[in-house]
């Protein structure tokens, strides 16, 4: 028997946020197959759940550990989605992001968690990973014409990368036409002020709110 | 001894161990990670062998007179000697790029004999760095040793975003990656505290920013506490640190038995005291990056004070240091302006008027 639209949105939702990926992958599979409108599954469904999950964070009832798991729940149920996905909403012109651990640091947790609220928040993000090289940021930035350069690192010692990443970017004479924000164990808004970045956020949540009011997003 | 002061960093520890009057507050810039500076040595060159590391240390020594000399096998020597690949920069504090362990469920092929002092060129050259301290130095100020408690160990074998994972869904083979760490750790302790190092336990995985407390309950500090009971059995002193905001879980890093409790300057001194300082004695925490790294000579003495204002009635004692280990090339002016602050505002007995 068909399960109405509602029922599976909704344990597309619950699923994501009670990090259940063999219901999510069962409830996205019910609902390709009963015919619903795809965008709503992803939106209504997958990242609505994905959003209750990172207002808990913000609360401070979900951990680093939740959200991950969360997020594996959801994409999964976005692996089977998207390919389905109307071609006009594939294409549509979405906010593009660049984000990255600089140079001489490997530590990602961060930088994935942030990827992850944007990419839910409707960014479409580029990642280069970790111990990026600083050029590569540049390099990305205008291939992809970025709206938002998104910088990480939990070591005090590479931290300088992120000041040279934002000083290639204005030699390329392409910085006024994106912002760059910063994060990290040792990153503080004074850092960011230091060095010209357009902001901090201490966290993954807040790095949303940031992206949103300084690319003046609803 | 330094210039500035009556004891040796000996006599001061002795001094307070025992409740008895020193020349001033004990003072512990964490001079690892960017100790070479002070011998005009790279980070890569004061890696580079035990001699360096120990010169470096001896030079920090001689510059500032801070309470204690700091070995470093580190956070990641587990993991490296076990296959995880390290980078090796030249100004900068290595970072891990390939894990020793793919896969939790192989966690039983894991080589301990690889661990052993023997088999282990880089733990070799932290023992001999360790020698050289004890022997040239041990007369007058003590050396300890930093190195990872169980749960960072366990992070420099297998890659720590899948290690949260496995919190929730391979508990059993989590609990045995770090319960090989634990036993492994004891013998690796146990080499330094035969000569005559105090351990420096840094657990910064098990840090509040990343789990959270139930977490901590679960992984962390049953394994804790038993290393701590190997380390006393051991004849050895325990001081225990986690970076970041170990807020909710000061409380239970004390239940671990550790001699001394470190926090970092994301937790407020004050919370630490009304929860820990009843038990021991607590260093802490001038902010490493934005005060140390960044910031002036007038920022270090500012915030030597506020650290005093907090921690000085500690009942069982306050040791002032910064909240974690100094990286990068951080002005040496600072560390110089910390130990001035700390012979000023520390001068005993401590009294309130000295650092209103």
């Amino acid at each position: 028997m068909t399960q109405a639209k509602d029922e599976l949105l909704k344990k597309l939702s619950d699923g994501v946020l009670e990090m259940e990926e063999d219901i999510v992958i069962e409830s996205a599979n019910a609902y390709l197959e009963a015919g619903y409108p795809v965008l709503d599954g992803v939106l209504h469904g997958l990242v609505d759940g994905m959003n209750r999950a990172s207002v808990l964070f913000d609360e401070e009832e979900y951990f680093v550990t939740d959200v991950l798991l969360c997020s594996d729940a959801m994409y999964e149920g976005l692996n089977i989605l998207r390919p389905h996905l109307p071609a006009e909403e594939v294409e549509k012109e979405k906010p593009k992001g660049v984000i990255g651990v600089v140079e001489g640091d490997t530590h990602d947790i961060g930088k994935n968690l942030v990827k992850i609220m944007l990419e839910t928040a409707g960014f479409e993000m580029h990642d280069l990973g970790r111990d990026v090289p600083l050029q590569s940021f540049v390099n990305k930035a205008k291939e992809v014409n970025a709206d938002l350069v998104c910088l990480s690192t939990l070591m005090t010692t590479t931290m300088g990368g992120m000041e040279t990443v934002i000083n290639l970017l204005k030699d390329e004479g392409i910085r006024e036409n994106m912002k760059v924000i910063v994060g990290g164990g040792p990153i503080s808004q004074k850092f960011a002020d230091m060095i010209g970045a357009d902001g901090y956020s201490v966290n993954a949540v807040e790095a949303v709110k940031l992206s949103k009011s300084l690319l003046s997003l609803a | 001894m330094h210039k500035d002061d009556q004891m040796t960093p000996l006599e001061r520890l002795g001094a307070f161990m025992t409740g008895k009057p020193m020349d001033r507050l004990l003072a512990i810039p964490v001079t690892c990670s960017m100790s070479g500076l002070a011998s005009g040595m790279t980070h890569k060159e004061k890696r580079a062998t035990g001699s360096n590391e120990a010169q470096a240390q001896i030079d920090c020594y001689k510059r500032f007179g801070n309470d204690l000399l700091i070995t470093e096998y580190g956070l990641h020597g587990v993991g490296v000697a076990l296959g995880s690949v390290l980078t090796d920069p030249e100004d900068s504090v290595p970072a891990i790029v390939n894990y020793a362990l793919e896969d939790l469920s192989q966690v039983d092929t894991l080589d301990a004999s690889k661990l052993l002092l023997n088999n282990d060129k880089k733990f070799q050259m932290h023992i001999e760095a360790t020698e050289i301290l004890v022997e040239k130095m041990g007369h007058e100020v003590p050396t300890g040793v930093l190195i990872s408690g169980p749960f960072t160990a366990a992070a420099s074998i297998f890659k720590t975003e899948n290690l949260l994972r496995a919190t929730r869904k391979d508990k059993e083979n989590l609990h045995k990656l770090i319960h090989f760490c634990n036993e492994n750790l004891k013998v690796i302790y146990r080499e330094f505290i035969k000569r005559g190092a105090m351990i420096l336990m840094c657990d910064p995985i098990a840090s509040g920013t990343i789990l959270n407390r139930k977490q901590y309950q679960e992984f962390v500090l049953p394994y804790t506490i038993d290393l701590v009971k190997d380390i006393h059995d051991a004849g050895g002193m325990v001081c225990y640190h986690i970076c970041g905001d170990t807020t909710t879980i000061v409380n239970d890093m004390v239940e671990s038995g550790c001699d001394m409790l470190s926090i970092d300057n994301r937790v407020d001194l004050n919370h630490a005291k009304r929860e820990a300082a009843s038990k021991v004695p607590i260093l802490g925490n001038v902010d490493p990056v934005e005060v140390m790294y960044l910031g002036t000579p007038e920022d270090v003495e500012r915030s030597v004070k506020e650290c005093l204002q907090k921690g000085y009635d500690c009942e069982n004692g306050y040791i002032l240091a910064t909240g974690c280990d100094l990286a990068g090339n951080l002005p040496l002016e600072n560390i110089d302006a910390f130990m001035a602050a700390a012979r000023t505002y520390g001068k005993w007995p401590l009294d309130p008027k000295n650092f209103k």
